[in-house]
């Protein structure tokens, strides 16, 4: 459907009003070719091609129906108005009055049909060429959508690829497992086994574009443990996850990050530590799942949310806008994020 | 030479022990006299025992290690120690402070324990350029950081506090006793004034344009004029249209 009211910027309309002058121009002259004198038949056609381009401009400006007979009214009548406002002008400045003419309706009849003639021709020029720029611009903006969004997915990819690798979560992983080796074999060897399970998981996920819920979960899991035995028990952590739903389709790399958030800039950096719950429920046609934690909130730390960003933007483009994805304050301490996203069944 | 005496500052409790065993292998008659798991501890630990060396991580709760350093630098030498950070690394070896990464090698440590033991050899206490040492560290690693411009609203709603990004607001609108905040997808209120609220926003991204508004550039689709010479903003999202009031016209003057 095309917008029958038009933004016009007075650059445009600029443009406008000299092209018309120039269709008079052309116009007139065509005319001499059949009439008698060209300072005449100039006269004329450019007092009613510029009040029927003013009555144009005004119309568009200020009409804002969206009937497409009403419109189609306003302006066969902006027509009418500007021929015989134009005529009217005309007969005066070559100095006829303009009574001459109706007596001489034949004249009258004449120069009011050519002005709606061409008039019409004009407008439906100009018409077409808003048309076709409006469908361009649109073609456009779906292309830079289209291309907007195939660059965020590389850079999401490389981002998470960076963030599963990331040096100082492998560091202090490695150097505790070096520590434990001396102290603990069993131990070492239980948090090897997590962050060797967890590494493949992440790495596997990253190549699919969807994974079931419980391979979301899965590994999660084996990446709170590294957490947890690091922390000891400054982290707390628990999942509330309903039956039977983990065979549901879900996108990797969204919980993940969150989860990394929560414990990195919210329970780690508290003294006292704090407890992180994962959960995740159905809700008739809707998946639920929350991310609680107790620690420092977001506003404490005035962490820039720069990869929950990225997270809303691939759900959004993942689930065409009908994902739900909210930051809150959790009560007493913390911070909670909330994902929504439709249950899709194939 | 009276004993040294020193002490570990690390939260994870694993890499306490490692970095002592790994101590006592190279340094035996290095007295660990405390081990701290957090920034407040690591403070205590030094007015109690008033150690010659601190090891600290630089990463820890209630006050990071390069802040436990600017308070405790006249009185002990540091060393920092950290897994991976990129800035404080490149300020480290600006400054010819030392630090160790982890996991810790064992021939990395006895560098370090090497150079510590001459210090102390020249002089029992700590170089008195020091705390200007890690002041300068202080400023530059800072500057690194985010600076502290607003990076959320908080805003009621049905079921709690909502958190929004400043980054996913396209404009803040004064309106009565309330200031309007609107994002891509919904219009939320706060009590908090423009005024305010332009005081605490990144300047670069949120321009006053009237009054009572205030806008997000990056979400600024085109700026035009119109008939009446107004500015005019088409926004990406929500799409609409703000004007410009003249005072705040030349913001877009070389656009």
């Amino acid at each position: 459907m095309i917008k029958y009211r038009q933004e016009l910027s007075f650059k445009e309309a600029l443009t406008v009003i000299l092209y018309t002058l120039l269709f008079n121009t052309v116009i007139a002259i065509v005319l001499t070719y059949f009439l008698k004198p060209f300072w005449e038949n100039f006269v004329f056609s450019q007092c009613i091609g510029i009040l029927i381009c003013l009555c144009m401009l005004m119309i568009f400006r200020f009409i804002t129906t969206e009937n497409p007979l009403l419109w189609l009214l306003t302006i066969l009548s902006g027509l009418l108005v500007g021929s015989a406002g134009g005529f009217i002008l005309g007969a005066f400045l070559t100095e006829k009055n303009p009574l001459v003419y109706i007596r001489q309706y034949h004249e009258f009849i004449r120069i009011m049909s050519l002005g709606l003639i061409f008039g019409t021709i004009i407008t439906y020029f100009f018409l077409s060429r808003v048309r076709i720029s409006q469908a361009e611009d649109r073609i456009q903006e779906e292309k830079i959508k289209r291309l907007t969004s195939e660059k965020k997915t590389v850079e999401s990819h490389l981002k998470f690829l960076q963030a599963q690798i990331e040096p100082h979560f492998l560091f202090n992983t490695l150097s505790n497992i070096l520590g434990l080796l001396d102290t603990d074999l069993t131990k070492a060897k239980l948090m090897l086994t997590d962050f060797t399970h967890y590494l493949r998981l992440s790495l596997a996920k990253t190549r699919e574009s969807t994974t079931t819920l419980s391979q979301e979960i899965d590994m999660i899991k084996a990446y709170i443990e590294i957490f947890k035995a690091r922390m000891g028990e400054r982290l707390k952590y628990k999942f509330e996850i309903q039956d039977h739903i983990g065979e549901l389709p879900f996108p990797p790399m969204i919980i993940q990050p969150l989860v990394e958030n929560a414990i990195k800039h919210g329970i780690e950096p508290k003294v006292e530590g704090g407890e992180i719950i994962i959960s995740a429920k159905k809700d008739q046609d809707f998946l639920r799942i929350c991310i609680t934690d107790t620690g420092l909130g977001f506003i404490e730390q005035n962490n820039n949310g720069i990869g929950l960003t990225n997270i809303r933007e691939r759900l959004n483009s993942l689930y065409d806008d009908k994902a739900n994805f909210e930051v809150m304050e959790n009560v007493p301490c913390g911070t909670t994020v909330k994902i929504e996203v439709p249950i899709v069944t194939d | 030479m009276s004993q040294i005496k020193a002490i570990i500052a690390d939260d994870e409790k694993e890499l306490r022990t490692y970095l002592k065993a790994q101590l006592a292998d190279v340094w035996n008659d290095l007295i660990i006299c405390g081990e701290a798991k957090n920034g407040p501890e690591a403070l205590n630990l030094v007015d109690t025992y008033q150690p010659d060396i601190a090891f600290l991580d630089i990463r820890m709760p209630g006050f990071s290690g390069m802040e436990v350093a600017e308070k405790v630098a006249d009185r002990c030498r540091i060393v920092f120690v950290t897994a991976h950070d990129q800035y404080a690394i490149k300020a480290f070896e600006n400054e010819a402070v030392d630090y160790i990464l982890k996991p810790v090698t064992r021939d990395r440590l006895k560098i370090t324990v090497t150079r510590l033991k001459e210090q102390i050899e020249v002089s029992s206490v700590p170089p008195s350029d020091l705390p200007a040492i890690i002041e300068r560290l202080m400023a530059e690693l800072k500057a690194n950081q985010k600076t502290d411009y607003l990076q959320w609203i908080r805003v009621s709603s049905r079921d709690g506090i909502r958190l929004i990004p400043t980054d996913e607001i396209s404009y803040f609108k004064a309106s009565d006793k309330y200031t309007l905040v609107v994002t891509g997808d919904g219009e939320s209120l706060i009590k908090k004034p423009i005024k305010e609220l332009y005081r605490e926003l990144n300047p670069d991204v949120f321009w006053q344009i009237h009054r009572g508004t205030l806008v997000n550039v990056n979400f600024i689709d085109k700026v035009s004029r119109s008939l009446s010479g107004r500015l005019v903003l088409k926004l990406k999202s929500p799409p609409e249209t703000l004007t410009v009031s003249r005072t705040y016209k030349h913001l877009f003057k070389q656009m």
